[in-house]
């Protein structure tokens, strides 16, 4: 298989399990693998990278054993991490050839050609002999990109890509990802961002404190959840009883969040509900879930960062990072 | 290995495009020549700077050893030491590479802070002295480099390993033969002035200048270096590959 595959893929930092019995498999989509911080998604990829040792479980990347065969995972994979790490005071140019050279293209001509045309994939020719420095931060991510292609990987590993960057440029980076798919790439993509994931991953998996919870398209995980999305600005309190078939998700900055079967066919009762409390209800609204829904019901507020753990682990852990 | 070179050129083209950087290592020891070599008054020479010159230009490449101790750590802070570990390339060609690259940034150094030596008076050498002098202090180089980065790679905080490195820095050149002679020295500093591997590379350079081969000091730097350089791997694969 050209792809990842994973098998009870386990990463333990002493009691801290980051990762707990990963199983999933990708080929030739994107697959993004969503998650609050710390939930695992860094150390997921940075196994599979062969930057870290699994505790126990197995994995294949292009068919290598994660374990056994570090060096041949390594010659067909590239990783692209969540810190944005070009040479400042290297052109584009420089940076890409520095990348070619460390990846064994020894013939001088070959590498001239195949960074020129790293550079072109990521429309970065008429910049390529600036100096980085000058470079904005989508323009240096998508250097990272023309980095990680000049060996022409068959798996491409994103760490949160388009992490800090503006609307168009997040925009260039996600077109220039579905472009790589469409050439045959694997590509796995850790990220945030739920709308670029609902409209660019073929396939999401949602892990929570280290366990895939949900794993699929994200049209069928919006349809597996199988309920609409009621939203109520209030100026009270949530009620103490909510109708039956209601479930509290959420409290948001639109107001508070629920979900039901039929959210138009409960929106009286919870009006009702809030009313009956004295609350006045200011606005409501009913819509069809998107994946964001999916995650927050899947992690609810589970907050990653929040989970405590002693310094020392802490200490450990961010050494091995 | 060939990729250790590529390693080196990556930080030494970044190197020579920050110019204070260039600057800014080469202000302590050419302070030292200038002001403690000319300016000192001496019993035990007529000519203290060129006593102290062997002194400086190992404390050159000390000062250089130590600064670029950090540089491994910073990929790894940065982010670039991750991206450099996922390639097929044999991992301890990135160690490698820093370390040829610290050496030789430090030979550089060196070569500027001869240079003003001569100008301000040091006795030009007969020409065979410079080559065994330039062997000494890259042994040297790759010692202390070794030993820099193993050290903030350990650490892996800029701060503690920038205390840490003023904290060796000093304390090795003032208990070393740099300054004065060990005839000179009051026991307790001849004791420690034996002991400190820093006085291995500053004798050694001085015998050559005196017509001799410092076999014993050679050797000694040789095997050290061999041996800091297995502990830097051992260290950086722990770090590394967990």
């Amino acid at each position: 298989m050209d792809g990842i595959i994973t098998n009870a893929l386990t990463k333990n930092y002493g009691s801290l399990c980051a990762v707990d019995s990963l199983t999933l498999k990708a080929e030739n989509e994107i697959y993004g693998l969503l998650g609050p911080n710390g939930s695992g998604k860094t150390t997921t990829v940075r196994m599979l990278t062969t930057l870290l040792s699994a505790t126990s479980g197995s994995a294949e990347v292009c068919g290598y054993d994660i374990a056994k065969e570090k060096s041949q995972v390594r010659s067909c994979i590239s990783y692209v991490p969540q810190d944005m790490a070009v040479d400042i005071r290297l052109t584009g140019r420089e940076n890409v050839d520095l990348f070619a050279k460390l990846y064994g293209i020894r013939d001088k001509a070959e590498r001239k050609r195949i960074v020129a045309d790293a550079l072109e994939v990521v429309n970065l020719t008429d910049r390529a002999d600036s100096m980085t420095k000058t470079y904005s931060g989508g323009m240096k991510r998508r250097l990272e990109l023309a980095q990680a292609l000049v060996h022409q990987p068959q798996v491409l590993f994103l760490d949160e890509p388009t992490i800090g960057l503006d609307v168009a440029s997040r925009r260039t980076i996600w077109e220039h990802i579905t472009k790589l798919k469409k050439s045959g790439m694997t590509i796995l993509v850790t990220t945030h961002q739920m709308e670029e994931a609902e409209r660019y991953c073929n396939k999401v998996g949602i892990i929570r404190r280290g366990k895939l919870i949900k794993e699929g398209a994200p049209a069928f995980l919006k349809a597996d959840l199988k309920k609409e999305i009621i939203t109520v600005k209030s100026d009270g309190n949530l009620p103490q009883s909510l109708p039956e078939g209601v479930t509290f998700i959420e409290t948001n900055e639109s107001g508070f969040i629920f979900s039901a079967d039929k959210g138009s066919n409960v929106l009286p009762e919870l009006t009702a509900a809030f009313e009956a409390e004295k609350s006045h209800v200011i606005y409501s609204s009913v819509r069809e879930p998107n994946l964001e829904d999916v995650y927050m019901q899947s992690c609810g507020d589970d907050r990653g960062d929040n989970i405590p753990f002693d310094d020392r682990q802490f200490r450990n852990l961010m050494t091995r990072r | 290995m060939y990729r250790v070179f590529y390693y080196a050129q990556r930080d030494l083209l970044r190197w020579i495009r920050a110019p204070l950087n260039v600057v800014s290592t080469l202000a302590m020891p050419a302070a030292w020549l200038i002001f403690v070599g000319l300016a000192l008054p001496t019993r035990f020479t007529d000519n203290y700077l060129d006593f102290i010159t062997p002194g400086i230009l190992v404390l050159t490449m000390l000062s250089a050893g130590l600064s670029g101790g950090s540089s491994l750590m910073f990929d790894k802070i940065l982010g670039y030491l991750n991206k450099f570990l996922a390639m097929p390339s044999p991992r301890e060609s990135i160690l490698f590479g820093k370390i040829l690259f610290i050496t030789s940034r430090g030979l550089i150094q060196t070569t500027i802070i001869l240079l003003i030596a001569i100008l301000i008076g040091a006795t030009i050498q007969p020409i065979y002295v410079y080559p065994i002098t330039y062997l000494i202090l890259f042994l040297f180089g790759i010692l202390i480099s070794s030993f820099g980065t193993t050290i903030a790679l350990y650490i892996g905080e800029h701060d503690t390993y920038a205390a840490v490195s003023t904290f060796i820095s000093m304390p090795l050149f003032f208990t070393s033969s740099a300054l004065m002679p060990y005839s000179e020295m009051p026991d307790w500093l001849n004791v420690c002035a034996h002991l400190n591997p820093i006085s291995y590379a500053i004798d050694a350079v001085r015998s050559v200048g005196a017509g001799t081969f410092p076999v014993f000091e050679m050797a000694f730097l040789l095997s050290a270096s061999f041996v800091m350089v297995l502990i830097s791997v051992v260290i950086f694969r722990k770090i590394t590959v967990r």
